[in-house]
């Protein structure tokens, strides 16, 4: 409104105010259209929030209710004693609540601990710390490094089936002066002391790796062989769900030829846990 | 916490038991015998112990989606680029990404003004990309929009390293960027970002380190 209204009353009896004025309109128009297709999708999310979710009630003094899941934004409520709130989601440690009366916000998973479910029973909320890493089941990681003198990049994803075992896919692509290569591997890792902050592991397994020479330097052709792999290394506890890692893996590539070719990688990078 | 909250009940639990074994040694020595119900029921806590279990929440961490914008790849033009993201949020703050990203490049000044030299083929001249990124949410914050609503928002920081495929060749490539996050929803996200991807090519001769430029506006969901 008082954009407009400002507008008129600077463009009032010039020319060049017709262009102004359409430019403004323009302007106005876009943001309508845009605050149009945020609204419609706040409809959207309204009408499909009738369901079957959890119900808790709190069984503390008071539960901040804020709008929206960080520690900055504002508390605008406070959830009392004995009443109930259904559990709409739940992002990194933040639970999405709603009264009865409508009121919707997020709750910190630590306040949310102080609430018990409709059959009595307390509710309790997975959240990083280190009793959390310990009964781990997934993780995910990015590294980098070296892998002989080129830079090395990848990715692993690893399921822990036992305390001490975890299966791992691996993904890694490195990039030199005179080849490029990408090596994808399945492993087991053993962990003897999970339980140790700074946790070694060993490491066994096997995959393909692809080596293609650069081709400005050398004519040669691209090649695809089996390797197997050893390694070590330690998991760093940080905190919450973060982890270093730091490796060392030794390939041996059995290739076509009369020799083997062994290849060796050093890796620093986090894993997350979930 | 949940350790925490066990010691709770346990001291809960035991701290009114060794009171309670204390006072009646004391009342025991003092009045011999004497029940001494007033002072039990001050200091037992009206407390029933509960049994805990994991509450069913739907958990939102990842995010999925897709991006349009413009990329300069420098010597090859700036042309449209588009691709998808996907991320996982570790916590409020920390996020991981990983991104891939197509985009084609245009002929250099200098074939243009030679008219007859060619440096790559038409194969050659597109560009995909990817990277793996860890982002921080910087500023979290609100948008609003007239009296009525009001849209959560981040706006964050980027780094990474990744692999572009560019004339038949991986380069090496680092990224940086800024972005602009918008909750349309709660599981709807717009993206405004703009990155660096820096790389070394020896296209034109010799060596030489490459700053590629991108914004982009883009769409994710969270699952």
């Amino acid at each position: 409104m008082n954009l407009t209204h400002d507008a008129e009353h600077f463009n009032k009896g010039q020319a060049p105010g017709m262009k102004t004025r359409v430019f403004l309109n323009r302007i106005t128009a876009t943001i309508a259209i845009g605050t149009a297709l945020l609204l419609m999708c706040q409809t959207a999310s309204a009408e499909d929030e009738i369901s079957d979710h959890e119900r808790a009630t709190v069984d503390t003094s008071y539960i901040d209710m804020r709008t929206g899941p960080g520690r900055g934004y504002p508390i605008f409520y406070a959830i009392e004693q004995d009443e109930i709130v259904e559990l709409i989601k739940r992002r990194t440690d933040w639970v999405k609540v709603r009264t009865r009366r409508g009121k919707t916000g997020w709750a910190h998973v630590s306040q949310m601990e102080e609430t018990f479910g409709a059959d009595g029973k307390q509710l309790s909320f997975n959240h990083a710390n280190k009793d959390e890493y310990l009964a781990r089941r997934w993780e995910i990681g990015f590294n980098g490094g070296d892998l002989e003198g080129a830079n090395a990049l990848g990715a692993t994803l690893g399921y822990r089936f036992t305390q001490n075992l975890t299966a791992e896919l691996k993904l890694s692509q490195a990039t030199g002066q005179f080849s490029d290569s990408k090596i994808g591997s399945i492993a087991v890792m053993h962990q003897p002391f999970p339980e140790w902050r700074v946790s070694p592991f060993f490491i066994m397994g096997t995959g393909i790796i692809d080596t293609s020479p650069d081709t400005t330097l050398v004519q040669t052709e691209d090649r695809s062989d089996t390797s197997l792999l050893v390694g070590a290394g330690a998991y760093i506890y940080m905190n919450r769900r973060f982890v270093l890692r730091l490796e060392y893996n030794n390939y041996q590539v059995l290739t076509s030829r009369d020799e083997n070719e062994e290849v060796n990688e050093w890796k620093l990078g986090f894993n997350v846990f979930f | 916490m949940e350790t925490g909250i066990q010691r709770l009940f346990l001291s809960a639990l035991v701290l009114p038991l060794a009171l309670l074994t204390s006072a009646e040694h004391v009342s025991a020595q003092t009045e011999s015998g004497d029940q001494n119900p007033g002072l039990d029921r001050v200091i037992s806590p009206d407390t029933k112990r509960r049994e805990i279990r994991q509450a069913e929440v739907d958990t939102e961490d990842f995010e999925i989606g897709i991006f349009y914008g413009v990329m300069n790849v420098e010597d090859f033009g700036t042309n449209g680029v588009g691709g998808l993201r996907l991320a996982y949020h570790i916590t409020e703050d920390f996020f991981m990404e990983a991104n891939y990203g197509i985009t084609t490049t245009r002929e250099t000044s200098f074939e243009k003004l030679s008219g007859s030299t060619v440096i790559l083929t038409d194969d050659q001249r597109d560009l995909s990309y990817y990277n793996l990124s860890l982002g921080y949410n910087l500023f979290p914050g609100e948008i609003f929009i007239s009296d009525k609503y009001a849209f959560n928002s981040n706006f964050y920081i980027i780094a990474g390293a990744g692999n572009t495929n560019f004339a038949d060749e991986e380069h090496f490539t680092y990224n940086l960027g800024i972005g602009f996050r918008l909750y349309a929803t709660d599981w709807i996200a717009i993206h405004l970002d703009v990155r660096d991807h820096v790389f070394e090519h020896d296209l034109l001769g010799e060596d030489q380190v490459i700053n590629n430029l991108e914004a982009h506006a883009g769409i994710t969901f969270f699952f």
